[in-house]
This record gives structure tokens, C-alpha cells and sequence, in this order.
């Protein structure tokens, strides 16, 4: 049973666990060399789009097949507004932040007339359409061949205190903070009032609304809140190099569902696990092809059907992902 | 007038075929409360069957009969695995709540078509290839005026035709039929009166299958065969599906036909990078100004 707790020992909690992710990943990235530290950036980075379907399908119930298409939403703004107005790129990520709000304002307006499979389909057909826009209006979005666009050099006074710092570091201390900041703003918002709101809606609407909740409001601010993380996450991963509908394909957004749903819907902790799978497996699965010697046609393919497979597996034995399967054990043992 | 015609006999050749894949959709969520994300996967599996059989010197007609074999029974395998388990186990905590029901079911097809794409690239290693056609795709001719039309048209509208009223006879004059409709309507009764609510979901599955696979047998010719060229597909198909009404048989075919119109003559008329926005917006405007659909019935959709 969950308690209700007070909201400043819910705040020391997720700024204690926000800390301990935050210093994790950075002693992690120490251990490590230039191409795993690539990777951890990429980690810290997707976990901040994994988090915004933990928000909006583990919290409230909604499905998005599309977070993709509101990352490149993101993207392209922070692109446009970095090369257009040649404003700094933090504020072009803070103004990501907002432009994404404002565009899951829109979608949530829409989307909270629509449940189910309608969201799903809906949403899948936005992840294709949105990317076309880019294409269709090409002197605008420059088309197909998107925008160049990078972190830049860290600044001075952070090489003075740190030394010689590569292009794979910085990437890794550009996209950190912002994981460490949504991972405290998710885990604040899921254990408070607004939290509470939004896990009653999604286990049975008729009962929320009779105890006074508001479920149409309720729905399309939890779309703002993970459009919000979503454009934010596109901003940073477009930032690696390339904003170009190329790099939020359809294939993004249900990679990131099953980063989401294979480390557990409801759960925070497995967000961070899910992400971890998704970006290392691939790289596990090459180490061990490339060791056995299997054959080109396999070892391009098997990433693909091990996580398809895992997300089967996990919906099939235990649809609360492993925090769910943990949590069972642990049950067990108590009994 | 030339362009008119292009597009009417373009969209209807083409409509024919989003016909099949939303009849598809629709039987299935009709049958077992499931949008099938996976049934374009399935398709492409089904399609990669026949060009392997036709490769080793099958011929046309016997990959096809077995491709539709494979259809119907790789959709019964996709409920008897998969969905069926999912479904048997509603009072797991997760499955607790109302939205999660729907939602999981679609996550696990999103899963089988990972599984599926994944393993025709290992199988048959991913790259475009043709797919024959049993007639030829060239343009018809009468007397000395080109048709905008081919031959394989004609066959598609032909063959989509008589699939139509197969599937309306099986489901107004047989007793597996009306045991379909019945448990679709309410399958606590229907399974008070004695009918095996499971087999006949099973069943749904299958035909599903069957008609999606016949989808992919009829559009690849003209696009080519990958693992990824059936997933516009299924957007148009649930886009017609929803236009239709996601409850009605018949709708769902009226869809189909409407979104090959409007494709084709966004094709036509516009360009064709055009055509992902067109089905975003008219699928936004057929959800709000008839959500239930052109034949839906009103009360079955929760707001």
C-alpha cells in the first residue's frame, strides 16, 4: 500500500535519487572510453523520451506511438532557432521545452477525446506525417537534408577545472543535467497530488470523475508535461549532429516504448533499466555475433528481434516490466 | 479529364486493396477488442512465403493458395500465443485498470511486428525485391485509345470483389458466421448459448489473416517487397478503418475505398509527398466530426 506523504520528504527523496543517478552515470563514464561515453550520453539522453511515456502511458493510461515526432518537434525548433536567430544553444533547449508544451497542448486538446487504440493509431500516424512535413516544406526545414547542428566547444572554466575534455565527455555533461533534472521532475509530479490525479483517471475514469476530477483537463496536462520532456530530448539528441526527419524515424518512438515498457510502465527505476537495454544490447548482440562469426543478414537483424522478442516476453509474463518482476520477488520473500 | 481518370481508376484499383487491410483491423477488434498493429507484419511474412515458393520454381497460383494458408494460420498462432494468454490474465495488477487493457494488448502486436521485420531481414536478408504479377500491368487498350487502367487492376478489383461477397455470405448465411456476430455483440451470452467463445475468436484471427495476407499478395507488385513496404499499409487501413466506423464490416470497406480516392488524387492532383499530411488531416477530421464512423453505431465507444 502507498502512503500519502508529505511533499518535502518526497522532494528529498527524488532530489536524493536524481543525485545518485547523476553521479552513477558520471563515475560510470569514468571507467569507460571515448565510444562508451558516446553511449552513456545517448542513455542520458533517450531517458529523458523514455520517461516522457513512463509519464504519459505508465501515469495516465494514454498511448503514443509518436514521442519520436514530438522529439523532432524539439529538434527542429532548437535547429531553426540555433541557426535562424543564432541564439545560444541552452536557450534554443529551453525554448525546445516550451514549443514542445505548447505543440502536446494541441495534441492532448486532440488526443483527449481519443483512448485506446484510436491513440495509438492516431499518434502512429502522426510519427509518420510529421516527419513529411519537413519534406514538404523545404526551404523552410531544408528538406531531407536537415540542419548541421552540434554541442559546440565546452567554455573555458569548465576545461580549466577538468583539463582536456573530448567530444564524447562533453556530450555526456551536456545531456546529464537535463536527465538528472527530468528524472527529479518525473519523480516529484508521479508522487504528488497531480500524480495521484492522474493514476486515478487512468485505473478507472468513471470513479475520478465522481470524485471531482476534471478528466478531459487532467489528460491534456499530462500531455503537456511529456511533450515538454519529449521536445526536450529531441533537442539534445538532434544536437549530436543531424536534425533531419532521418533521425526521428517511426522506429524511434517504438524503440523508446520498448525501452519503456521492458523496464516497467510504472516505475521510474525502470525507465533507467529499459534505456540501459536498449542502448547497450545492441552492442552486446554485436560483440557476441561478431565472436561466433554468424553471418552479415543475421548479425544486422538480431538487435531488432531480440528487443521485439524481450517486449514480448515481458507484456507476455509479467506486463509490470522487470520493476514489476522485482517487486514480485520481493513480495515472495517476505511472505 | 485524362488526370480524372487516372486517378478515379488508380484509387479504385487501390481502394480495393485498403479495403482488404481494414476489413482485416476490423474483424479482429471486432472479434477479440484488439487493434492488430502487427497485421501489415504478418502480411509481409505471408508475401515473403510466396516469393520464396515462387523463386524455387512454384507456380504463381500455388504460392499464392499457400500464402493464404500461411496468413490464416499465422494469425490463429498470433492469437493462440499471444493474445489469448494476454488476455487470460486481466486480473494481473498492471491489467487492473481500464486504459491498460486496451493499451497492452497493442503493445504486444507492436512487439510481433518488431519480431516479424526482424526475422524476414534474417531470413530473406531485407532488400527490395520484386514481387510478379499473375496478369500484365500495362496499360489497357481499346481500339486505338490508351485506358488508365491495367489489366492487374481490373484482377485486384476482381479479386477484392469476390472476397467481399465471400465474406458477406459466410457472415449472413452461415452458423460460424452468425456465432462471429453474435459473440463480437456479446460474448457472455453468446457463450451461455452453447458457442466456444475462444475458437471463434481464433477464428477471426485467421480470417484476418487471410485477408491481409491476400492485401500484401495484391499490393506488391506495384510497390516491391521489404520489410518495411507494407507499413503504409496499415496506416491507411486504420485510417479507413476509423473513417468506416473500427464496429462495421461494411464500413470499413466503404473506408477503404474513400482513402484510395483521396490518396490517389492527392497523387494526381497534388504531390506525393503530400500524401502522409493528407491522411493525418482527414483522419484528425474524421475523428472529430464522426468519431464513431460513416456506419459505426454510436453507443459502443466510451468517451
Amino acid at each position: 500500500m502507498s502512503k500519502v506523504k508529505s511533499h518535502k520528504v518526497i522532494g528529498f527523496r527524488s532530489t536524493r535519487l536524481a543525485i545518485i543517478f547523476f553521479l552513477f552515470i558520471l563515475l560510470l563514464s569514468m571507467q569507460f572510453g571515448p565510444y562508451n561515453q558516446f553511449q552513456l550520453a545517448n542513455i542520458s539522453t533517450l531517458l529523458i523520451a523514455v520517461l516522457s511515456i513512463t509519464l504519459l502511458t505508465g501515469a495516465s493510461g494514454q498511448i503514443s506511438l509518436g514521442q519520436g515526432a514530438i522529439m523532432a518537434v524539439g529538434g527542429y525548433s532548437a535547429a531553426l532557432l540555433v541557426t535562424r536567430l543564432e541564439i545560444s544553444m541552452w536557450l534554443a533547449f529551453v525554448l525546445a521545452i516550451f514549443i514542445s508544451a505548447l505543440f502536446g497542448l494541441f495534441l492532448g486538446l486532440a488526443a483527449a477525446r481519443l483512448s485506446g487504440p484510436y491513440l495509438a493509431g492516431t499518434t502512429l500516424v502522426m510519427a509518420l506525417a510529421i516527419p513529411s512535413i519537413a519534406i514538404r516544406f523545404d526551404s523552410f526545414f531544408s528538406g531531407d537534408i536537415g540542419f548541421s547542428v552540434d554541442y559546440g566547444y565546452p567554455p573555458d572554466w569548465l576545461t580549466n577545472l577538468l583539463g582536456e575534455i573530448s567530444i564524447e565527455e562533453w556530450s555526456l555533461y551536456v545531456a546529464l543535467p537535463f536527465a538528472a533534472l527530468s528524472l527529479f521532475a518525473v519523480l516529484n509530479l508521479s508522487n504528488t497530488r497531480s500524480g495521484r490525479t492522474w493514476r486515478a483517471v487512468r485505473d478507472n475514469e468513471v470513479a475520478a470523475s465522481l470524485a471531482g476530477i476534471n478528466i478531459a483537463r487532467t489528460k491534456v496536462i499530462v500531455f503537456v508535461c511529456s511533450s515538454a520532456l519529449a521536445g526536450l530530448a529531441g533537442a539534445i539528441y538532434g544536437f549530436r549532429g543531424l536534425v533531419a526527419p532521418s533521425v526521428y524515424p517511426t522506429d524511434l518512438s517504438l524503440l523508446l516504448l520498448t525501452a519503456a515498457v521492458i523496464g516497467g510502465l510504472r516505475s521510474i527505476g525502470g525507465a533507467i533499466f529499459g534505456t540501459f537495454v536498449i542502448v547497450f544490447l545492441p552492442d552486446v548482440i554485436e560483440k557476441i555475433t561478431k565472436f561466433l562469426e554468424l553471418p552479415e543478414t543475421i548479425s544486422i537483424y538480431l538487435p531488432a528481434l531480440m528487443i521485439g522478442l524481450l517486449l514480448l516476453i515481458t507484456v507476455i509474463l509479467n506486463p509490470r516490466g522487470s520493476a514489476g518482476a522485482l517487486e514480485h520477488i520481493r513480495h515472495r520473500h517476505k511472505h | 479529364m485524362n488526370s480524372f481518370l487516372t486517378a478515379f481508376f488508380a484509387g479504385t484499383s487501390q481502394g480495393a486493396i485498403y479495403a482488404l487491410v481494414s476489413l482485416g483491423l476490423v474483424l479482429v477488434w471486432r472479434g477479440a477488442g484488439v487493434v492488430n498493429f502487427a497485421q501489415m507484419g504478418q502480411a509481409m511474412f505471408t508475401t515473403y512465403i510466396a516469393s520464396q515458393l515462387i523463386q524455387n520454381e512454384y507456380s504463381y497460383w500455388s504460392a499464392f493458395v499457400i500464402a493464404l494458408i500461411s496468413g490464416a494460420l499465422l494469425g490463429a498462432l498470433v492469437d493462440l500465443g499471444i493474445m489469448r494468454p494476454l488476455s487470460s490474465r486481466k486480473n494481473s495488477l498492471l491489467l487492473n485498470s481500464q486504459s491498460m487493457r486496451t493499451t497492452i494488448p497493442v503493445i504486444a502486436s507492436l512487439g510481433i511486428l518488431g519480431v516479424l521485420k526482424a526475422l524476414a531481414g534474417i531470413f530473406w536478408a531485407g532488400e527490395e525485391r520484386g514481387f510478379p504479377a499473375p496478369v500484365p500491368t500495362t496499360g489497357l487498350r481499346l481500339g486505338n485509345t490508351d485506358l488508365a487502367i491495367t489489366g492487374f487492376d481490373l484482377f485486384v478489383i476482381g479479386v477484392v470483389f469476390l472476397t467481399l461477397v465471400l465474406t458477406t455470405i459466410f457472415f449472413t448465411r452461415t452458423g460460424m458466421g452468425l456465432a462471429m456476430r453474435a459473440s463480437a455483440l456479446n460474448p457472455e451470452v453468446t457463450r451461455l448459448s452453447g458457442i466456444r467463445v475462444g475458437s471463434v475468436r481464433t477464428l477471426s484471427w485467421a480470417i484476418s489473416g487471410t485477408a491481409s495476407s491476400l492485401a500484401g499478395l495484391l499490393v506488391t507488385p506495384k510497390t516491391n517487397l521489404s520489410p518495411n513496404t507494407l507499413d503504409l499499409l496499415l496506416i491507411v487501413g486504420f485510417t479507413a478503418a476509423v473513417v468506416g466506423g473500427l464496429t462495421s464490416l461494411a464500413g470499413s470497406v466503404l473506408g477503404g475505398f474513400i482513402l484510395g480516392y483521396v490518396i490517389a488524387f492527392v497523387n494526381v492532383y497534388s504531390a506525393p509527398e503530400n500524401v502522409f499530411l493528407a491522411i493525418l488531416i482527414f483522419l484528425l477530421l474524421a475523428l472529430f466530426l464522426r468519431p464513431q464512423g460513416i456506419l459505426g453505431s454510436k453507443e459502443v465507444r466510451r468517451v
